[in-house]
Protein backbone atom coordinates (compact mmCIF):
# COMPACT_ATOMS: atom_id res chain seq x y z
CA UNK A 1 0.00 0.00 0.00
CA UNK A 2 1.43 3.35 -0.99
CA UNK A 3 1.94 6.29 1.35
CA UNK A 4 -0.84 8.27 -0.34
CA UNK A 5 -3.24 5.39 0.22
CA UNK A 6 -2.23 5.03 3.85
CA UNK A 7 -3.00 8.67 4.55
CA UNK A 8 -6.70 7.82 4.38
CA UNK A 9 -6.25 5.98 7.68
CA UNK A 10 -4.44 8.77 9.51
CA UNK A 11 -7.73 10.04 10.91
CA UNK A 12 -8.32 6.71 12.66
CA UNK A 13 -4.79 6.78 14.03
CA UNK A 14 -5.44 10.33 15.25
CA UNK A 15 -8.56 9.22 17.11
CA UNK A 16 -6.57 6.42 18.67
CA UNK A 17 -3.98 8.93 19.90
CA UNK A 18 -6.63 11.36 21.17
CA UNK A 19 -8.43 8.61 23.06
CA UNK A 20 -5.16 7.33 24.47
CA UNK A 21 -4.17 10.78 25.76
CA UNK A 22 -7.61 11.33 27.25
CA UNK A 23 -7.73 7.95 28.96
CA UNK A 24 -4.22 8.55 30.33
CA UNK A 25 -5.48 11.79 31.87
CA UNK A 26 -8.14 9.76 33.66
CA UNK A 27 -5.83 6.87 34.56
CA UNK A 28 -2.97 8.95 36.02
CA UNK A 29 -4.94 10.38 39.00
CA UNK A 30 -6.04 6.84 39.88
CA UNK A 31 -2.41 5.68 39.71
CA UNK A 32 -1.48 8.61 41.96
CA UNK A 33 -4.10 7.48 44.48
CA UNK A 34 -2.76 3.93 44.31
CA UNK A 35 0.75 5.25 44.98
CA UNK A 36 -0.41 7.15 48.06
CA UNK A 37 -2.24 4.07 49.36
CA UNK A 38 0.96 2.09 48.91
CA UNK A 39 3.00 4.82 50.61
CA UNK A 40 0.70 4.87 53.64
CA UNK A 41 0.95 1.08 54.19
CA UNK A 42 -2.68 0.97 55.30
CA UNK A 43 -4.53 -1.30 52.90
CA UNK A 44 -6.75 -2.65 55.67
CA UNK A 45 -7.90 0.84 56.58
CA UNK A 46 -9.05 1.80 53.08
CA UNK A 47 -12.73 2.24 52.34
CA UNK A 48 -14.32 -0.28 49.92
CA UNK A 49 -14.07 2.23 47.04
CA UNK A 50 -10.44 2.94 47.80
CA UNK A 51 -9.76 -0.79 48.00
CA UNK A 52 -11.35 -1.24 44.58
CA UNK A 53 -9.14 1.51 43.15
CA UNK A 54 -6.06 0.06 44.79
CA UNK A 55 -6.80 -3.49 43.58
CA UNK A 56 -7.63 -2.52 40.02
CA UNK A 57 -4.58 -0.28 39.69
CA UNK A 58 -2.38 -3.00 41.12
CA UNK A 59 -3.81 -5.46 38.61
CA UNK A 60 -3.26 -2.97 35.76
CA UNK A 61 0.32 -2.08 36.62
CA UNK A 62 1.67 -5.34 38.01
CA UNK A 63 3.17 -6.52 34.70
CA UNK A 64 5.16 -3.30 34.28
CA UNK A 65 6.09 -2.26 37.77
CA UNK A 66 8.23 -3.60 40.58
CA UNK A 67 7.94 -0.77 43.06
CA UNK A 68 4.85 1.41 42.48
CA UNK A 69 6.21 4.22 44.66
CA UNK A 70 9.05 4.99 42.25
CA UNK A 71 8.30 3.19 38.98
CA UNK A 72 4.92 4.87 38.49
CA UNK A 73 6.59 8.29 38.66
CA UNK A 74 7.79 7.81 35.10
CA UNK A 75 4.54 9.02 33.55
CA UNK A 76 2.97 11.94 35.40
CA UNK A 77 1.12 15.16 34.87
CA UNK A 78 -1.06 16.46 32.07
CA UNK A 79 -0.62 17.85 28.58
CA UNK A 80 -0.08 21.28 30.15
CA UNK A 81 3.08 19.96 31.75
CA UNK A 82 3.95 16.34 32.14
CA UNK A 83 6.72 13.82 32.64
CA UNK A 84 7.22 11.11 30.04
CA UNK A 85 9.79 8.49 31.08
CA UNK A 86 11.79 11.06 32.97
CA UNK A 87 11.55 13.70 30.26
CA UNK A 88 9.67 16.83 31.30
CA UNK A 89 7.49 18.23 28.50
CA UNK A 90 5.57 21.48 28.86
CA UNK A 91 3.16 23.45 26.76
CA UNK A 92 4.83 26.40 24.94
CA UNK A 93 1.91 28.57 26.04
CA UNK A 94 2.88 27.94 29.68
CA UNK A 95 6.38 29.21 28.91
CA UNK A 96 5.03 32.32 27.15
CA UNK A 97 2.74 32.94 30.12
CA UNK A 98 5.55 32.53 32.62
CA UNK A 99 7.86 34.87 30.73
CA UNK A 100 5.09 37.47 30.59
CA UNK A 101 4.10 37.11 34.24
CA UNK A 102 7.56 36.86 35.77
CA UNK A 103 9.32 39.10 33.24
CA UNK A 104 12.21 36.68 33.16
CA UNK A 105 13.21 33.59 31.22
CA UNK A 106 13.64 30.53 33.41
CA UNK A 107 15.79 28.37 31.14
CA UNK A 108 15.13 24.88 32.64
CA UNK A 109 11.42 25.46 32.04
CA UNK A 110 11.96 26.83 28.54
CA UNK A 111 13.90 23.67 27.70
CA UNK A 112 10.92 21.48 28.61
CA UNK A 113 8.90 23.20 25.86
CA UNK A 114 11.50 22.69 23.13
CA UNK A 115 10.13 19.41 21.76
CA UNK A 116 6.58 20.77 21.33
CA UNK A 117 7.97 23.97 19.78
CA UNK A 118 10.03 22.03 17.23
CA UNK A 119 7.06 19.79 16.37
CA UNK A 120 4.84 22.84 15.95
CA UNK A 121 7.33 24.56 13.66
CA UNK A 122 7.40 21.46 11.45
CA UNK A 123 3.74 20.37 11.58
CA UNK A 124 1.79 23.50 12.55
CA UNK A 125 -1.16 23.05 14.87
CA UNK A 126 -0.56 19.32 15.28
CA UNK A 127 -1.08 19.55 19.04
CA UNK A 128 -4.60 20.89 18.44
CA UNK A 129 -5.61 18.00 16.23
CA UNK A 130 -3.71 15.06 17.63
CA UNK A 131 -3.08 15.50 21.35
CA UNK A 132 -5.22 18.18 22.98
CA UNK A 133 -7.65 16.50 25.43
CA UNK A 134 -10.12 19.34 24.86
CA UNK A 135 -10.16 18.57 21.12
CA UNK A 136 -11.30 15.05 22.01
CA UNK A 137 -14.37 16.48 23.75
CA UNK A 138 -14.89 19.33 21.28
CA UNK A 139 -15.04 16.91 18.36
CA UNK A 140 -17.54 14.72 20.21
CA UNK A 141 -19.42 17.93 21.00
CA UNK A 142 -19.44 18.74 17.29
CA UNK A 143 -21.06 15.37 16.58
CA UNK A 144 -23.61 16.13 19.28
CA UNK A 145 -24.29 19.46 17.58
CA UNK A 146 -24.94 17.63 14.32
CA UNK A 147 -27.44 15.33 16.06
CA UNK A 148 -29.13 18.27 17.73
CA UNK A 149 -29.41 19.93 14.35
CA UNK A 150 -31.02 16.82 12.89
CA UNK A 151 -33.44 16.70 15.82
CA UNK A 152 -34.54 20.21 14.97
CA UNK A 153 -32.73 22.14 17.69
CA UNK A 154 -31.54 25.44 16.25
CA UNK A 155 -27.74 25.58 16.25
CA UNK A 156 -25.85 28.41 14.64
CA UNK A 157 -22.70 28.60 12.63
CA UNK A 158 -21.76 32.24 12.68
CA UNK A 159 -18.55 33.25 11.01
CA UNK A 160 -16.24 35.35 13.13
CA UNK A 161 -12.76 36.67 12.42
CA UNK A 162 -10.10 34.04 13.06
CA UNK A 163 -7.67 36.82 14.00
CA UNK A 164 -9.67 37.25 17.21
CA UNK A 165 -7.58 34.57 18.89
CA UNK A 166 -4.35 36.48 18.28
CA UNK A 167 -5.94 39.37 20.13
CA UNK A 168 -6.83 36.96 22.97
CA UNK A 169 -3.19 35.77 23.05
CA UNK A 170 -1.95 39.37 23.15
CA UNK A 171 -4.45 40.36 25.86
CA UNK A 172 -3.43 37.28 27.85
CA UNK A 173 0.24 38.27 27.67
CA UNK A 174 -0.56 41.85 28.72
CA UNK A 175 -2.88 40.69 31.51
CA UNK A 176 -0.25 38.21 32.78
CA UNK A 177 2.39 40.93 32.79
CA UNK A 178 0.13 43.37 34.64
CA UNK A 179 -1.14 40.97 37.30
CA UNK A 180 1.97 38.84 37.70
CA UNK A 181 0.01 35.60 37.37
CA UNK A 182 -0.24 33.29 34.37
CA UNK A 183 -3.66 34.14 32.99
CA UNK A 184 -3.55 31.42 30.32
CA UNK A 185 -3.76 28.68 32.95
CA UNK A 186 -7.32 29.72 33.70
CA UNK A 187 -8.56 30.06 30.11
CA UNK A 188 -6.79 27.33 28.15
CA UNK A 189 -9.10 24.28 27.86
CA UNK A 190 -6.49 21.46 27.81
CA UNK A 191 -4.83 22.87 30.94
CA UNK A 192 -8.19 23.27 32.65
CA UNK A 193 -9.33 19.81 31.64
CA UNK A 194 -6.20 17.99 32.79
CA UNK A 195 -6.34 19.75 36.13
CA UNK A 196 -10.07 19.33 36.68
CA UNK A 197 -9.98 15.61 35.92
CA UNK A 198 -7.25 15.30 38.54
CA UNK A 199 -9.27 17.34 41.06
CA UNK A 200 -12.37 15.28 40.42
CA UNK A 201 -10.66 11.91 40.88
CA UNK A 202 -7.96 12.54 43.47
CA UNK A 203 -9.17 15.60 45.36
CA UNK A 204 -12.48 17.15 46.30
CA UNK A 205 -14.19 17.41 42.90
CA UNK A 206 -14.57 19.73 39.94
CA UNK A 207 -13.71 23.39 40.48
CA UNK A 208 -14.53 26.67 38.76
CA UNK A 209 -12.48 25.74 35.69
CA UNK A 210 -15.01 23.07 34.73
CA UNK A 211 -17.75 25.71 34.62
CA UNK A 212 -15.65 27.66 32.14
CA UNK A 213 -15.03 24.56 30.04
CA UNK A 214 -18.73 23.67 29.90
CA UNK A 215 -19.48 27.24 28.81
CA UNK A 216 -17.05 26.77 25.91
CA UNK A 217 -18.96 23.63 24.90
CA UNK A 218 -22.17 25.67 24.78
CA UNK A 219 -20.34 28.38 22.84
CA UNK A 220 -19.46 25.79 20.21
CA UNK A 221 -23.05 24.56 19.99
CA UNK A 222 -24.87 27.85 20.06
CA UNK A 223 -22.54 30.38 18.45
CA UNK A 224 -20.20 28.77 15.97
CA UNK A 225 -18.76 25.39 15.03
CA UNK A 226 -15.57 24.59 17.02
CA UNK A 227 -15.69 28.28 17.93
CA UNK A 228 -13.36 28.20 20.90
CA UNK A 229 -10.50 26.50 19.02
CA UNK A 230 -10.89 28.68 15.95
CA UNK A 231 -11.58 32.09 17.42
CA UNK A 232 -10.62 32.23 21.09
CA UNK A 233 -7.98 29.69 22.11
CA UNK A 234 -4.68 31.45 22.93
CA UNK A 235 -2.80 28.16 22.51
CA UNK A 236 -4.22 27.73 19.03
CA UNK A 237 -3.11 31.27 18.24
CA UNK A 238 0.42 30.57 19.45
CA UNK A 239 0.69 27.36 17.43
CA UNK A 240 -0.70 29.05 14.33
CA UNK A 241 2.06 31.64 14.67
CA UNK A 242 4.77 29.06 15.38
CA UNK A 243 3.60 26.93 12.48
CA UNK A 244 3.37 29.80 10.01
CA UNK A 245 6.11 28.24 7.85
CA UNK A 246 5.29 24.64 8.66
CA UNK A 247 6.81 22.07 6.32
CA UNK A 248 3.97 19.53 6.13
CA UNK A 249 0.81 20.73 4.46
CA UNK A 250 -2.23 19.05 2.99
CA UNK A 251 -2.43 19.71 -0.73
CA UNK A 252 -5.18 19.17 -3.26
CA UNK A 253 -4.31 17.34 -6.46
CA UNK A 254 -6.43 19.26 -8.95
CA UNK A 255 -6.35 16.45 -11.52
CA UNK A 256 -7.97 14.05 -9.02
CA UNK A 257 -10.51 16.44 -7.48
CA UNK A 258 -14.17 16.18 -8.53
CA UNK A 259 -15.43 19.24 -6.61
CA UNK A 260 -17.74 17.15 -4.44
CA UNK A 261 -17.11 19.48 -1.44
CA UNK A 262 -17.17 16.65 1.10
CA UNK A 263 -13.91 18.01 2.50
CA UNK A 264 -15.45 21.43 3.10
CA UNK A 265 -18.40 19.89 4.91
CA UNK A 266 -16.30 17.68 7.17
CA UNK A 267 -13.72 20.35 8.07
CA UNK A 268 -14.65 21.39 11.59
CA UNK A 269 -12.39 24.42 11.35
CA UNK A 270 -14.47 25.77 8.47
CA UNK A 271 -11.56 25.77 6.02
CA UNK A 272 -11.96 25.38 2.27
CA UNK A 273 -9.83 22.43 1.08
CA UNK A 274 -11.78 22.28 -2.19
CA UNK A 275 -10.41 25.68 -3.13
CA UNK A 276 -6.91 25.00 -1.77
CA UNK A 277 -7.52 27.19 1.25
CA UNK A 278 -5.96 25.56 4.33
CA UNK A 279 -4.04 28.50 5.80
CA UNK A 280 -2.23 28.37 9.14
CA UNK A 281 -5.51 27.37 10.81
CA UNK A 282 -5.34 23.74 9.63
CA UNK A 283 -4.76 21.45 12.61
CA UNK A 284 -3.74 18.42 10.51
CA UNK A 285 -6.79 16.47 11.62
CA UNK A 286 -6.78 14.67 8.22
CA UNK A 287 -10.58 14.27 8.22
CA UNK A 288 -10.66 15.75 4.70
CA UNK A 289 -8.11 13.20 3.47
CA UNK A 290 -10.18 10.37 4.94
CA UNK A 291 -13.44 11.57 3.42
CA UNK A 292 -12.15 12.38 -0.08
CA UNK A 293 -13.68 9.84 -2.51
CA UNK A 294 -11.02 10.35 -5.19
CA UNK A 295 -7.86 10.53 -3.05
CA UNK A 296 -7.19 14.07 -4.22
CA UNK A 297 -5.89 15.29 -0.85
CA UNK A 298 -2.56 14.28 0.67
CA UNK A 299 0.30 15.59 2.76
CA UNK A 300 3.13 17.23 0.87
CA UNK A 301 6.30 19.02 1.87
CA UNK A 302 5.90 22.72 1.17
CA UNK A 303 6.65 25.95 3.00
CA UNK A 304 3.75 27.88 1.48
CA UNK A 305 0.15 27.05 0.71
CA UNK A 306 -0.86 26.36 -2.88
CA UNK A 307 -2.90 29.18 -4.39
CA UNK A 308 -6.28 28.29 -5.91
CA UNK A 309 -5.75 25.87 -8.80
CA UNK A 310 -9.22 26.17 -10.33
CA UNK A 311 -12.01 23.64 -10.52
CA UNK A 312 -11.22 19.96 -10.05
CA UNK A 313 -10.56 18.16 -13.32
CA UNK A 314 -13.04 15.39 -12.53
CA UNK A 315 -15.81 17.88 -11.69
CA UNK A 316 -18.70 19.12 -13.83
CA UNK A 317 -17.60 22.74 -14.23
CA UNK A 318 -14.13 21.85 -15.45
CA UNK A 319 -15.46 19.38 -17.99
CA UNK A 320 -18.02 21.91 -19.21
CA UNK A 321 -15.23 24.43 -19.76
CA UNK A 322 -13.24 21.84 -21.67
CA UNK A 323 -16.35 21.47 -23.88
CA UNK B 1 -34.90 36.61 35.30
CA UNK B 2 -34.45 39.47 32.93
CA UNK B 3 -31.36 39.28 30.81
CA UNK B 4 -30.11 42.66 32.00
CA UNK B 5 -30.40 41.69 35.67
CA UNK B 6 -28.63 38.41 34.95
CA UNK B 7 -25.75 40.17 33.21
CA UNK B 8 -25.51 42.73 36.00
CA UNK B 9 -25.36 39.94 38.56
CA UNK B 10 -22.69 38.18 36.53
CA UNK B 11 -20.54 41.29 36.31
CA UNK B 12 -20.89 42.15 39.99
CA UNK B 13 -20.07 38.55 40.97
CA UNK B 14 -16.96 38.72 38.81
CA UNK B 15 -16.00 42.08 40.31
CA UNK B 16 -16.37 40.85 43.90
CA UNK B 17 -14.29 37.78 43.24
CA UNK B 18 -11.59 40.02 41.78
CA UNK B 19 -11.72 42.31 44.80
CA UNK B 20 -11.76 39.49 47.32
CA UNK B 21 -8.07 38.77 47.15
CA UNK B 22 -7.17 42.18 48.51
CA UNK B 23 -9.69 42.46 51.30
CA UNK B 24 -8.42 42.10 54.83
CA UNK B 25 -11.27 39.88 55.99
CA UNK B 26 -10.75 37.22 53.36
CA UNK B 27 -7.00 37.04 53.89
CA UNK B 28 -7.41 36.58 57.61
CA UNK B 29 -10.05 33.91 57.82
CA UNK B 30 -8.66 31.21 60.09
CA UNK B 31 -9.26 28.52 57.47
CA UNK B 32 -7.13 30.41 54.97
CA UNK B 33 -3.99 30.37 57.09
CA UNK B 34 -2.26 28.28 54.48
CA UNK B 35 1.30 27.28 53.65
CA UNK B 36 2.80 26.93 50.21
CA UNK B 37 4.67 23.68 49.43
CA UNK B 38 8.19 23.45 50.90
CA UNK B 39 10.89 25.62 49.28
CA UNK B 40 8.29 27.57 47.26
CA UNK B 41 9.42 31.03 46.23
CA UNK B 42 8.14 34.17 47.96
CA UNK B 43 4.44 34.74 47.33
CA UNK B 44 4.66 37.19 44.39
CA UNK B 45 7.42 35.25 42.63
CA UNK B 46 5.56 32.04 43.29
CA UNK B 47 2.38 33.32 41.67
CA UNK B 48 4.25 34.56 38.61
CA UNK B 49 6.16 31.28 38.20
CA UNK B 50 3.51 28.68 39.01
CA UNK B 51 1.82 27.43 35.84
CA UNK B 52 -0.95 25.59 37.79
CA UNK B 53 -0.12 22.17 36.39
CA UNK B 54 -0.93 20.24 39.56
CA UNK B 55 2.18 18.07 39.45
CA UNK B 56 3.25 18.94 42.99
CA UNK B 57 0.03 17.46 44.34
CA UNK B 58 0.45 14.43 42.15
CA UNK B 59 3.94 13.91 43.53
CA UNK B 60 2.94 14.31 47.17
CA UNK B 61 2.82 10.87 48.83
CA UNK B 62 1.26 12.40 51.94
CA UNK B 63 -1.59 14.04 49.97
CA UNK B 64 -1.24 17.22 52.00
CA UNK B 65 -1.12 19.51 48.94
CA UNK B 66 -4.50 20.83 47.91
CA UNK B 67 -5.54 23.39 45.31
CA UNK B 68 -7.36 26.68 45.66
CA UNK B 69 -10.54 27.26 43.79
CA UNK B 70 -11.76 30.86 44.09
CA UNK B 71 -11.65 31.15 47.88
CA UNK B 72 -8.32 33.00 47.96
CA UNK B 73 -9.01 35.25 44.98
CA UNK B 74 -8.47 34.86 41.26
CA UNK B 75 -4.69 35.15 41.33
CA UNK B 76 -4.41 32.14 43.64
CA UNK B 77 -6.77 30.01 41.59
CA UNK B 78 -5.47 26.45 41.09
CA UNK B 79 -2.31 27.10 43.11
CA UNK B 80 -1.17 24.54 45.69
CA UNK B 81 -1.53 25.05 49.43
CA UNK B 82 -1.21 23.14 52.67
CA UNK B 83 -3.46 23.58 55.72
CA UNK B 84 -1.17 22.43 58.55
CA UNK B 85 -4.00 21.56 60.94
CA UNK B 86 -5.44 19.16 58.35
CA UNK B 87 -2.21 17.62 57.20
CA UNK B 88 1.35 18.78 57.64
CA UNK B 89 4.19 18.50 55.17
CA UNK B 90 6.51 15.54 55.73
CA UNK B 91 9.40 17.35 53.99
CA UNK B 92 9.92 14.58 51.45
CA UNK B 93 10.78 17.33 48.89
CA UNK B 94 9.20 15.42 46.01
CA UNK B 95 7.10 18.40 44.93
CA UNK B 96 10.21 20.45 44.13
CA UNK B 97 11.51 17.59 42.02
CA UNK B 98 8.20 17.42 40.12
CA UNK B 99 7.73 21.17 39.62
CA UNK B 100 8.67 22.06 36.02
CA UNK B 101 8.37 25.82 36.33
CA UNK B 102 10.78 26.64 39.15
CA UNK B 103 7.99 27.92 41.42
CA UNK B 104 9.07 25.17 43.83
CA UNK B 105 12.82 24.78 43.27
CA UNK B 106 14.25 21.30 43.77
CA UNK B 107 15.90 20.85 47.15
CA UNK B 108 17.79 17.75 48.28
CA UNK B 109 16.23 15.83 51.15
CA UNK B 110 19.10 16.53 53.51
CA UNK B 111 19.16 18.36 56.78
CA UNK B 112 21.35 21.27 55.76
CA UNK B 113 19.62 21.98 52.45
CA UNK B 114 16.15 21.73 54.01
CA UNK B 115 17.17 24.12 56.76
CA UNK B 116 18.68 26.51 54.23
CA UNK B 117 15.94 26.56 51.59
CA UNK B 118 12.63 25.72 53.28
CA UNK B 119 10.88 28.65 54.92
CA UNK B 120 7.20 27.79 54.95
CA UNK B 121 6.52 29.49 58.25
CA UNK B 122 7.32 29.32 61.92
CA UNK B 123 5.60 27.54 64.79
CA UNK B 124 4.30 29.69 67.63
CA UNK B 125 3.25 28.23 70.98
CA UNK B 126 0.28 29.68 72.81
CA UNK B 127 1.29 29.11 76.44
CA UNK B 128 -2.23 29.62 77.72
CA UNK B 129 -3.52 26.72 75.65
CA UNK B 130 -0.48 24.44 75.85
CA UNK B 131 -0.96 21.53 78.26
CA UNK B 132 2.70 21.41 79.29
CA UNK B 133 2.58 25.04 80.33
CA UNK B 134 -0.48 24.15 82.48
CA UNK B 135 1.54 21.53 84.34
CA UNK B 136 0.23 18.52 82.38
CA UNK B 137 3.25 16.94 80.74
CA UNK B 138 2.49 16.49 77.01
CA UNK B 139 5.36 16.94 74.51
CA UNK B 140 3.39 15.64 71.52
CA UNK B 141 4.56 18.49 69.23
CA UNK B 142 8.17 17.70 70.04
CA UNK B 143 7.63 13.99 69.20
CA UNK B 144 5.94 14.94 65.91
CA UNK B 145 8.68 17.31 64.79
CA UNK B 146 10.92 15.95 62.00
CA UNK B 147 13.71 18.30 63.13
CA UNK B 148 13.82 17.56 66.86
CA UNK B 149 16.23 19.71 68.88
CA UNK B 150 16.94 21.70 65.72
CA UNK B 151 13.53 23.29 65.24
CA UNK B 152 12.03 22.67 68.65
CA UNK B 153 13.29 21.57 72.02
CA UNK B 154 11.52 20.79 75.27
CA UNK B 155 12.24 22.10 78.73
CA UNK B 156 10.75 21.33 82.12
CA UNK B 157 7.47 19.31 81.93
CA UNK B 158 8.05 18.87 78.18
CA UNK B 159 7.30 22.55 77.61
CA UNK B 160 7.99 23.24 73.88
CA UNK B 161 10.32 26.01 72.81
CA UNK B 162 10.48 26.74 69.08
CA UNK B 163 13.98 27.50 67.85
CA UNK B 164 14.94 29.82 65.01
CA UNK B 165 15.56 26.93 62.57
CA UNK B 166 11.89 25.86 62.49
CA UNK B 167 10.90 25.52 58.80
CA UNK B 168 7.15 25.49 59.40
CA UNK B 169 6.20 22.05 58.08
CA UNK B 170 3.13 21.97 60.31
CA UNK B 171 3.46 18.45 61.71
CA UNK B 172 3.37 19.86 65.27
CA UNK B 173 0.16 21.78 64.63
CA UNK B 174 -1.36 18.70 63.04
CA UNK B 175 -0.47 16.54 66.05
CA UNK B 176 -1.41 18.96 68.85
CA UNK B 177 -4.06 17.27 71.00
CA UNK B 178 -5.53 20.54 72.28
CA UNK B 179 -8.62 22.01 70.64
CA UNK B 180 -8.04 24.71 69.58
CA UNK B 181 -4.44 23.82 68.89
CA UNK B 182 -1.82 25.36 71.19
CA UNK B 183 0.90 25.42 68.54
CA UNK B 184 0.30 27.06 65.16
CA UNK B 185 2.36 27.78 62.09
CA UNK B 186 2.50 31.45 61.14
CA UNK B 187 3.11 31.36 57.38
CA UNK B 188 6.07 33.16 55.86
CA UNK B 189 4.94 35.22 52.93
CA UNK B 190 8.45 36.33 52.08
CA UNK B 191 9.70 32.74 52.26
CA UNK B 192 12.02 31.36 49.63
CA UNK B 193 15.65 31.05 48.71
CA UNK B 194 17.71 33.69 50.46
Amino acid sequence: MSWTMMQRHLNKLRWLVLSLVFSLLILLPFLHLYQTYEASHAYDLLSPTEKAISDSMEWLTRPFVNDPATDLNKIKGTTWSGTLFGLKVSDPLAVVGQIAAGKLVYVPFLVTALIPIIFTIIFGRIYCGWICPATFLYELNDNLTAWLRKAGVPVSRHKLDTRLKYLVLLMGVIFSALTGTIAFAAMYPPAILGREIYYAIALSGFGAGMVFFILTLFFDIMVTRRGFCRYVCPGGALYSLLGWFRVFRIKRDVTQCNDCAKCNVICQFGLDPMRDNFSQECNNCTACIAVCPTDALSFTIAIKDQSFQGAGHLGHSHRRLQG
Amino acid sequence: MKRRIFIQALISAGATSLLAENTYAVRNQPSLRFLRPPAALSEDDFLSRCIRCGKCGEACPNRCIQYFDLENGLSSMDTPYIIPRNKGCILCMKCGEACPSGAIPPVAREMHSVLKDVHMGKAVVNEELCLSFQGKTCGVCYRACPLQDVAIRVGRLEQPHVLKDCVGCGLCERSCIQIPQAIRIIPNHDRGLT
